[in-house]
């Protein structure tokens, strides 16, 4: 569940992409992921092990990668995408192929909480490997809210972004929202402390109402903006993916800009969310596949990984070899407390998700 | 019997001309397009401005419409100092060499043009426009698009646009170029005629000497940015005031020579190209052994008798050349100096004598009135 | 051999066609067909409205609800319009900025005219989406228009443009400015100077002259510039989505979410084929204005 931004080239990719040939040689491998969603050796390391040829293509929105699953004939063997709604979806439109569990021998690494949570929409584990995982939150430039609001007033709270009144004092300084109806609409659904897996006309309403009160106030609504706003100041409340403010905060300490930003789950609830491995129904190379995730699943090669991204791995063995200092971020590991305050997707209907991205539109518009 | 100042108006000192052009130059660059040029036209004239490509009359044209401003000199319209007036406030109007019609607009849009410009009530407008379309006779074409027609049809638009106004001069910019022959012989005189209906003062360029003999009441002979003569068509071809003119217009025969004596109304040259002396009717006053020219027509030389003596004029040379026109044939006579002339005779004259053929020795002679002496 | 001849020719002549066939109206059907259809959550994402059924039989069953959906939701049309909003203002802004400048290169010195219009080509040598994100960092709040004009003290608040109409308007005028400039252009240059000396010499004052004589004449460059504006400015999705707020809802933006977020092919098709009746009717206008333009060069 990442970025989007320059979507268009994506646009691009889709076309090109589709005429990847279905017949590779069994020494190639396919991967569609999430652009800077690996560390840098991890694909060459697994090139010089096993001999296989790796083909590593990026994508910057579930939507394109959907797109592309769904017109058929990818040529990708394994991809990324967000567990809900998204795999929920394709699993549920069987365009993904089970596991082959006997290939896949260090599964048991893998978090069973984590692994189990996703039971629900993957019934017996049969088609999703979990990759990593990250909740959405709050990004705020700590100097310039508390100026701004106050040293008194709680942070972690969804009203630094849905209170009209607080959004207004903020709004000279920059609130940005992520441009994704679900994500934003399950939030403002939080912040009014109503049941968030409702997804029905009237809750859909009720959420972008909310949005409507501080539209004035939102500088924009984007997915990934925030992230170089934020470090440079030019921004002052962004709602966004841990990892993604965890990294403008990291950028703004390089720059010694005297930007200090930090990143709060807020208490009325935050959607945590897993991006899972899986293998398409039409995967040319299926056993490089799942080579390829049982690579993924050693402990020493998904832990420089999760120091590379910022984002928690998975994976209970790696926690051990990951840096001391990205273990023991709360932002990327939170405690227990934080952890009980998040909130699991569920995923809306079809015809429930295209009301609410209708919804989202007609809001963003003011229309 | 007219008044001779109507019919030469150039001749009346009273007159004011219509356009006074004021030693106007025009630079561009280092070229000079004029030179200090002076010239009065006047009311109801057909005036020329003749010469060979890029001797200024074009230049002279375009700063009489207002297109471009002279360098030096004023000019004066109607006793109006219109040297800073523009274009499209000045009361001539033009007609272009290429016509420059409005290609997006009908042939009576076209004509209406200038009448619009000027706010003139639409139905006085259309009836304008119906008497241009009659007067050059085009009343079928008045809804063509201009690449809907014929080059001639196109000059007659032209022309009516150019006259719709009824401006006090109209300018004509090579207005027959671009038609065939036949229909420019036919054209001049139709010109000629809507020239004298409507008095308006015609100026026109051309590099055509017999597009300007024939319809022209005067005509400027301009070379190198300067008027080298102004004179009527008839003048400008009898009596050359220089070498230039007297080469240009027609055919020649130059001899080069000084003065010897002169009396009241002639000189006495002697020519080495004929060496012999020559009789020139001549009373402009000359200085004794100046160098000057002497110029004779080739069809005012005539072939004598060996005896014939009572002209003054003659020479002798062998026919080396004969080309024949149809009505006359003109012979290429080569002197004992070398010196080659022509002389023409009309065919019949030639069936009724004995005919000349190739190196037949002749003598030639002409009366002392009919050649002039060039000192420029 | 004239057969042949004759054959060649008509060969030639198809070629286009093919091409519209092929790369154009080929597209469309498939894009109509699938507007017709339902969506449903599976490879391909649309249940085909021409199904086999087990025995050989086919059923057809067309679904218009798509389009009646596209009726129903204000959405739909308040995109179509705000697109042709954006498509309009946007040409008609390169009109008043283009036509200026092209008739300015028209009018230069020979020698000039080359470097000028290599002047306004020049950015077609970089990619169409780093000029367009370029702008953000021009626009951005502290960024380069914004700390020139603080920088000389005309504003002491940095100016909101970036996400606002206005950075859509000036990204969109950037960009297209060229496609104006350039038929305009070859329309302004064979325009004979003569034509308005002539206009002069009849008495026409310089502006009318342009009113009456520049103007009517540089029509055809002038609708073809104008089109090359529109019609890629109604379906454009880059720019607004870079450079625009939320607030800018254009046709394509919305294209993209259908086709992308909702996966709803059907609609996303029915949408575009909209759009492209919406387009045509301009496209006629413009075929329209060349043939006579072409006429009147005979």
């Amino acid at each position: 569940m990442k970025k989007q931004y320059i979507s268009i080239h994506l646009l691009c990719a889709t076309l090109s992409a589709t005429s990847l040939s279905a017949s590779a040689a069994n020494s190639e491998l396919h991967i569609y992921n999430w652009s800077d969603y690996i560390a840098q050796d991890t694909v060459a390391n697994f090139e010089a092990e096993s001999g296989i040829k790796v083909t590593y293509d990026v994508y910057d929105s579930n939507e394109v990668l959907e797109a592309k699953l769904f017109a058929g004939s990818s040529g990708y063997d394994l991809v990324f995408p967000t567990a809900r709604p998204f795999a929920d979806r394709h699993i549920k439109a069987t365009i993904y192929q089970p596991l082959n569990k006997a290939m896949l021998t260090n599964l048991a690494n893998i978090d069973p909480v984590i692994y189990t949570s996703l039971a629900d929409i993957d019934s017996g584990n049969q088609y999703l490997v979990p990759y990593m995982w990250g909740t959405t939150g709050i990004g705020y430039n700590v100097d310039k809210v508390k100026a701004i609001l106050g040293k008194d007033m709680p942070l972690d709270s969804w009203r630094l972004v849905f209170d009209p009144a607080i959004v207004a004092k903020l709004a000279g300084c920059g609130v940005s929202l992520m441009d994704d109806p679900t994500e934003v609409f399950v939030a403002a659904r939080a912040y009014l402390g109503k049941n968030t897996d409702d997804f029905s006309k009237t809750a859909i309403t009720e959420a972008a109402d909310v949005v409507s009160a501080v539209l004035p106030h939102i500088r924009y609504f984007h997915s990934s903006q925030y992230i170089n706003d934020l470090a440079n100041g030019d921004s002052c409340v962004a709602h966004g993916y841990s990892g993604d403010i965890l990294q403008a905060r990291d950028r703004a300490a390089e720059a010694k800009n005297a930007v200090n930003i930090a990143y709060a789950v807020p208490a009325e609830g935050a959607v945590v969310w897993t991006d899972v491995m899986v293998i398409p129904k039409d995967a040319p190379n299926a056993q490089a596949a799942h080579q390829f995730i049982n690579y993924m699943l050693r402990p020493e090669v998904i832990a420089p990984v999760t120091n590379f991204v910022s984002y928690a791995n998975a994976n209970s063995k790696a926690t051990a070899l990951v840096d001391e200092e990205i273990r023991n971020d709360p932002g990327i590991y939170p405690q227990q407390e934080t952890r009980n305050k998040l909130l699991v997707l569920k995923t809306p209907s079809e015809k429930e998700a295209r009301a609410m991205t209708r919804a989202w539109t007609r809001v963003k518009t003011g229309k | 019997m007219q008044n001779p100042d109507q019919q030469f108006p150039w001749l009346s000192v009273d007159e004011e001309p219509i356009v006074r052009i004021q030693n106007i130059s025009k630079v561009f660059g280092t070229v000079y397009a004029a030179d200090d040029v002076n010239l009065d036209i006047h009311r109801g004239e057909f005036f020329s401005l003749l010469g060979a490509s890029g001797c200024g009359k074009s230049t002279l044209l375009r700063i009489l419409a207002g297109f471009e401003t002279p360098t030096n000199g004023r000019v004066f319209i109607d006793g109006q100092d219109v040297t800073d007036v523009p274009p499209y406030e000045r009361p001539v109007n033009m007609m272009f060499q290429s016509y420059a019609l409005f290609p997006h607009m009908s042939v009576q849009d076209n004509i209406g043009f200038g009448l619009k410009q000027v706010h003139l009530p639409k139905s006085e407008r259309l009836q304008r426009i119906d008497e241009m379309l009659a007067l050059v006779q085009i009343e079928k074409l008045a809804r063509r698009k201009p690449h809907q027609l014929s080059g001639g049809q196109k000059q007659r638009v032209a022309l009516a646009r150019a006259l719709a106004l009824h401006p006090k001069i109209l300018l004509l910019d090579e207005p027959l170029g671009a038609l065939d022959k036949k229909l420019r012989e036919e054209t001049q005189f139709e010109l000629v005629n809507i020239q004298e209906r409507l008095g308006i003062t015609f100026i026109i360029v051309t590099h055509d000497q017999e597009e300007a003999m024939t319809m022209s009441s005067r005509i400027a002979l301009m070379h190198e940015g300067r008027i080298e003569q102004v004179d009527p068509p008839r003048r400008l071809y009898e009596f050359p005031a220089t070498r230039y003119a007297a080469a240009f217009i027609g055919q020649i025969n130059l001899f080069q020579g000084h003065v010897i004596s002169q009396q009241d109304d002639h000189v006495l040259v002697h020519s080495e190209d004929t060496s012999s002396n020559l009789m020139v009717r001549d009373s402009q006053p000359l200085a004794m052994n100046m160098e000057v020219t002497v110029a004779v027509r080739p069809e005012k030389l005539q072939v004598m008798a060996n005896q014939d003596s009572d002209q003054p004029n003659r020479v002798s040379g062998n026919i080396v050349e004969i080309a024949y026109l149809g009505d006359v044939s003109i012979y290429h006579v080569q002197l004992a100096s070398g010196k080659r002339i022509k002389f023409t005779q009309s065919n019949v004259q030639a069936l009724a004598e004995q005919p000349l053929t190739w190196g037949q020795q002749v003598v030639l002679g002409w009366a002392y009135e009919s050649c002039g002496v060039l000192t420029r | 051999m004239q057969l042949l001849y004759q054959r060649g020719r008509g060969l030639i002549v198809a070629i286009p066609w093919l091409w519209l066939a092929l790369f154009f109206v080929l597209p469309f059907l498939f894009a109509l067909k699938i507007s017709l259809s339902e969506p449903q959550l599976a490879q391909p994402p649309y249940l085909d409205w021409i199904r086999d059924v087990d025995d050989g039989l086919v059923t057809i069953k067309i679904n218009f609800y798509t389009y009646l959906l596209l009726l129903e939701d204000s959405l739909y049309v308040d995109a179509l319009l705000s697109s042709l909003k954006v498509a309009a203002i946007s040409t008609l802004l390169c009109v008043l900025i283009g036509y200026p400048m092209a008739y300015a290169i028209a009018k230069a010195p020979d020698n000039y005219r080359l470097p000028l219009l290599m002047l306004i080509i020049l950015p077609f040598w970089t990619s169409f989406l780093i000029r367009v994100y370029a702008w953000v960092g021009i626009l951005k709040n502290n960024g380069l228009l914004n700390q020139l004009l603080m920088g000389i003290g005309v504003i002491d608040q940095p100016l909101e443009i970036l996400y606002t109409p206005t950075a859509i308007y000036i990204g969109i005028v950037y960009s297209y400015l060229p496609f104006l400039i350039l038929p305009l252009y070859a329309t302004l240059v064979r325009l004979d100077p003569i034509l308005l000396e002539a206009a002069a010499d009849l008495g026409c004052r310089p502006w009318k002259q342009f009113m009456s004589v520049t103007l009517p004449l540089s029509m055809p460059g002038l609708i073809a510039g104008s089109m090359l504006v529109f019609i890629p400015v109604m379906g454009e999705f880059v720019i607004p989505d870079l450079l625009g707020g939320p607030s800018t809802l254009m046709i394509g933006k919305l294209l993209w979410l259908e086709f992308f977020s909702n996966k709803d092919w059907p609609l996303a098709s029915a949408l575009a084929a909209v759009l492209l009746v919406v387009l045509i009717v301009p496209f006629l206008v413009m075929r329209h204005y060349e043939s006579r333009a072409a006429q009147e060069s005979e």
